[in-house]
């Protein structure tokens, strides 16, 4: 397996995985959207909310705000050694209350840990004249898999690495300069040269309008099948550098855990034979 | 309100909203929309098409 990073910033990356399967490549976007942990609200006591907003969609806009989260600092409920009734390792609390006329937002709440801040500015409500909210939110640790606030990647995807060959054939009539929508294709020399592979998005709108290419094969799309180009994105509660190495962790773990389980039935029908 | 996140992608673009609005009264929505790096199609849709309507309702409250 070999990584090229073409892009990595704080919140999102882009590199080419090479030398692996498809469902690799697969299991590492679903890891990053629905494995890895982050912070979210998910329990709100509202004591006072005379906004034009009902409890229900105030509390939906606050569970969708990202939170910077320290994901060595929490642990799911779950698997908290509170029994999941909740305590500091693995719940914040935050408060928020404000009354208009003004614009509520998310950098308001005010959180129990000083670490675990909204990662970005969210207009929360609008609040007019004898508006107010007062309110107490829970936020816990969990994964995409139960709720999309808890999902850490955004836009996570994957496409092979494309692969344009052109024929000797090539009268380089420039059609398929003109139709390619990336500007992938250019003439130099009175030959069509591939300026951009990696910019493909593999839509093979020249070979459509290649007249040649209905006798030969003059220009063809093809893919690498083994390299993959992958795109990833956070929300802001984790870095993508991390996001993406603990997707990596979280799949070799899952792996080591179904090996043992592998090797526990191996060990019983191993028994049952004995005794038979 | 402006939803929180796009519906597809989960991208948080509720906080490019304001800017959004004060600078389409006079720029080309393409341009500002480059500019607050909403790039995918589907968080461009979020802005474009949203109808702001808590200042029709508020005084009602
Ligand atoms: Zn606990
Ligand atoms: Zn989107």
């Amino acid at each position: 397996m070999k990584v090229e990073i073409i892009e990595l910033g704080d919140r999102a990356a882009k590199f080419v995985l090479s030398g692996v399967a498809p469902a690799f490549v697969n299991s590492i976007r679903r890891a990053m959207l629905a494995e890895v942990p982050t912070l979210a609200i998910d329990y709100v006591n509202i004591y006072d909310n005379t906004s034009v907003l009902f409890d229900e969609q105030l509390a939906l806009r606050l569970g969708l705000i990202p939170l910077i989260t320290d994901l060595d600092s929490y642990v799911l409920p779950s698997e908290c050694s509170c029994g999941g009734e909740g305590c500091s390792q693995c719940q914040v609390s935050l408060t928020l209350s404000a009354e208009g006329p003004k614009t509520v937002y998310s950098t308001e709440l005010v959180s129990a840990d000083p670490s675990v801040m909204p990662a970005e500015v969210v207009p929360l409500i609008k609040l007019s004249e004898r508006h107010r909210i007062s309110l107490e939110a829970i936020a816990r640790l969990g994964t995409g898999h139960d709720h999309a606030k808890w999902q850490a990647g955004i836009a996570c995807g994957y496409k092979n690495v494309p692969k344009i060959t052109i024929s000797d054939e090539c009268d380089a009539c420039g059609m398929c300069v003109d139709a390619c929508p990336r500007g992938v294709l250019v003439i130099a020399d009175d030959v069509v040269k591939v300026v951009d592979e990696r910019a493909c998005s593999l839509c093979r709108l020249c070979e459509g309008v290649c007249e040649l290419n209905k006798i030969y094969d003059v220009i063809k799309v093809g893919t690498h099948p083994d390299s993959f180009i992958v795109t990833a994105e956070t929300d802001g509660s984790i870095p993508i550098r991390e996001l993406i190495t603990r997707s990596a962790e979280n799949i070799s773990d899952r792996a080591e855990a179904l090996d043992g389980y592998l090797s526990v039935i191996d060990m019983e029908m191993e028994m049952d034979h004995h005794a038979t | 309100m402006i939803p929180v996140r796009c519906f597809t992608c989960g991208k948080v673009i509720s906080g490019a909203w304001e800017e959004y609005k004060k600078r389409t009264k006079l720029e080309d929505p393409a341009k500002v929309l480059d500019d607050l790096g909403i790039s995918r199609y589907c968080c461009r849709r979020m802005m474009l098409t949203h109808v702001e309507l808590v200042d029709e309702s508020s005084p009602y409250y």
